[in-house]
């Protein structure tokens, strides 16, 4: 028995439903909204030389800085963002600059934590539930076709899916930043890889690169984070045999997830939930991290742990489970 | 058949199946063999351990004792080899909705062995469902749905066909028609058939053998006109008129001495087959008019009395 017929069965279920035209609909409305929302933006005055504006900033910044009424967790952001900027001038690179391909790069550190996850929630929620809710779990466990088997061409279909989704994603950014903001620049200088060292800027980790190597690294991180995340919505959706409450559960951490860091940024232990993880592109450019210590590679870390142990457990329960739907 | 022969004719054989859920046993001890060829009956009431059974049979539940062998292989070791020699309707007939009838074909064609796909236009004829197989399954009337997945279930070229409640939430036409088809696949293929059911009328017409469950166990196992031949007499309908004096006559043919008035030209009385045409012609000479006589339909409720020695359904 071949593995690639499954496999195809598996995509070729994933494409045929509303879900997946739902998801492009989705990236398509989305950046075409944000495009629309930045093209109208009044503090955007063509003609105006970046370098003064970036100044205006810094030194706005300051002035927050200095009045001693933020927050802890907004004095690092704020201190961090001084010296990044900053940081630009130095090396005469506009960190406000703006094109095509700038705004694709942009999309993959804006939908790393919650949209492409949502996405990939979307997909692998019901992957297995939906078998179940249908009845035709019966079917597809009396082929001769070991469990084991059926599971891993799901896996492999979800993991297409969400690499395809991430990619279009890129794409329908690009398509539609190009529209506004042209679409040449690939090859501009990027900073990234800025950091903190305990509660000070710390540049030594700083490196220019040409744009579409980093957005690439920044597409990949966020490709790898939606994997992660469609993994253990993966486990839900077998443990659970039921598409809404995979989603809800999956939603719930989510958001949890992007709530936590800002109302309880002391507590240590949440740099080890997979929420916390998620906006890896993030990491990697260089804002600061929402827990001090987590890095890239910690991050990176601990999402594959997840996403391992989640399929691990995932396969355990599909395996020895009887099917009685 | 012969000892000897039958066994070599065996395609699956269920031993000891036992389940528990939790502390209740389910399926208890439940044992038979399948032949080529047959139609085997698998009787009981709702709730009797029947779709328990089933699932235990292709491999969805694990027994918790007992072993299942199809084609010789046990299915707990090797599933493929074993499964490649069984198309299977569990529960009900749920193919996907939001694709045609012929992408499920070819959909659960591509999880069989090289071949199952050019079965498939013959398989659509076989269920009279070539005009509509490339529309969506979701535009489908149940009886469509239920001859796709009987479609699906031949895709294999199985040696068993296993099939729970093949007959549920079918028309009357609908039901002949798969009634017809299973005979037709066992006679004619040499496919051996398992089909559950609920309703003694319907493994009555169908099965060639039929094992009864009652609560997780098999009461009996065997061919089907000797376990209904213990019940003794058929009860007839008899329409004539006047109603009174027929019932006076028939008394006196009815096995028990007694007939009974149901309406204005409604008799029923307990007579034995080879009396049937003597009680007809002694009413007809008697100057009462028959229109017509009926057997009335044996109830499950019926022989199970008698099976389970007096237990309700």
């Amino acid at each position: 028995m071949k593995f690639a017929p499954l496999v195809e069965n598996e995509i070729l279920k994933l494409l045929k439903r509303r879900r997946f035209r739902v998801a492009l609909l989705i990236l398509v409305a989305l950046n075409g909204l944000i495009v629309f929302a930045q093209t109208q933006a009044k503090d955007r005055r063509p003609g105006r030389d970046w370098r003064i504006e970036a100044q205006e900033r810094v030194a706005r910044m300051q002035n927050w800085e200095r009045s001693g009424r933020l927050p802890k967790t907004q004095l690092r952001w704020v201190r961090f963002e001084i010296a990044r900027v900053q940081y630009h001038l130095d090396r005469n690179v506009n960190p406000d600059a703006i094109s095509g391909p700038l705004f694709a790069r942009a999309f993959a550190n804006a939908s790393s934590y919650l949209l492409l996850p949502l996405l990939a929630i979307l997909f692998a929620a019901d992957i297995v539930s939906s078998e179940f809710a249908q009845g035709t779990i019966k079917l597809l466990l009396t082929r001769p076709v070991g469990r084991a088997r059926v599971l891993t061409s799901k896996l492999v279909a979800l993991a297409v899916a969400i690499t395809l989704t991430v990619a279009l994603g890129g794409l329908v950014a690009y398509l539609f930043g190009g529209l506004a903001f042209g679409y040449r620049g690939w090859g501009a200088p990027v900073l990234a890889g800025f950091r903190l060292s305990g509660e000070t800027f710390d540049p030594a980790g700083v490196r220019s690169l040409p744009l579409w190597q980093d957005a690439l690294l920044a597409f990949g991180l966020a490709w790898f984070a939606a994997l992660t995340v469609g993994a253990i919505a993966f486990l839900t959706s077998v443990v659970l045999r039921s598409t809404a409450a995979a989603m809800g559960t999956m939603l719930a951490a989510l958001i949890a997830g992007t709530i936590l860091p800002r109302v309880a940024p002391s507590w240590e232990a949440q740099r080890y939930l997979f929420v916390t993880n998620l906006p890896l592109p993030d990491y990697y450019s260089g804002s600061p991290p929402p827990i001090t210590g987590m890095s890239l590679p910690f991050a990176v870390v601990v999402l594959t742990i997840w996403a391992l142990a989640a399929t691990a457990v995932a396969y355990g329960v599909f395996l020895r489970r009887d099917v009685l739907a | 058949m012969g000892g000897a022969g039958r066994e070599s004719l065996v395609v699956l054989s269920a031993h000891g199946l036992t389940k528990r859920f939790g502390k209740r046993e389910v399926v208890s001890d439940v044992s038979f063999d399948l032949v080529a060829g047959e139609v085997f009956g698998f009787l009981g009431p709702n709730g009797a351990g029947k779709t328990t059974t089933i699932r235990m049979l292709v491999g969805l539940a694990r027994p918790d004792r007992g072993e299942v062998r199809i084609g010789g292989f046990d299915i707990a070791r090797d599933f493929a080899k074993a499964m490649a020699r069984v198309g299977c309707i569990v529960e009900s007939t749920d193919l996907y909705p939001y694709l045609t009838g012929r992408e499920n074909l070819l959909h659960f064609a591509r999880m069989l062995p090289d071949g199952a796909e050019s079965r498939i236009s013959e398989l659509a004829r076989l269920v009279s469902l070539e005009s509509r197989l490339d529309e969506r399954v979701a535009t489908y009337s149940l009886g469509m749905r239920q001859r796709l997945g009987l479609a699906q279930a031949l895709l294999g070229a199985p040696e068993v066909l296993i099939l729970d409640e093949p007959a549920n939430g079918l028309d009357p036409a609908g039901i002949r028609e798969i009634r017809q088809l299973i005979r037709h696949l066992a006679t004619e293929r040499g496919i051996a058939v398992f089909v559950s059911s609920h309703l003694l009328a319907e493994v009555e017409q169908t099965c060639d053998r039929v094992a009864i469950i009652h609560r997780g166990r098999t009461l009996a196992v065997g061919p089907v006109r000797e376990l209904l031949a213990t019940r003794g007499a058929d009860r007839l309908l008899f329409l004539a008129r006047p109603a009174a004096h027929a019932a006076e006559i028939l008394e006196t043919f009815a096995r028990d001495g007694s007939a009974r008035v149901d309406g204005d030209e409604t008799v029923s009385a307990e007579v034995e087959r080879d009396a049937v045409p003597e009680a007809l012609a002694a009413l007809a000479s008697a100057g009462v008019r028959v229109f017509g006589v009926e057997r009335q339909s044996s109830t499950l409720e019926e022989l199970f009395l008698e099976v389970t020695g007096g237990e309700t359904v």
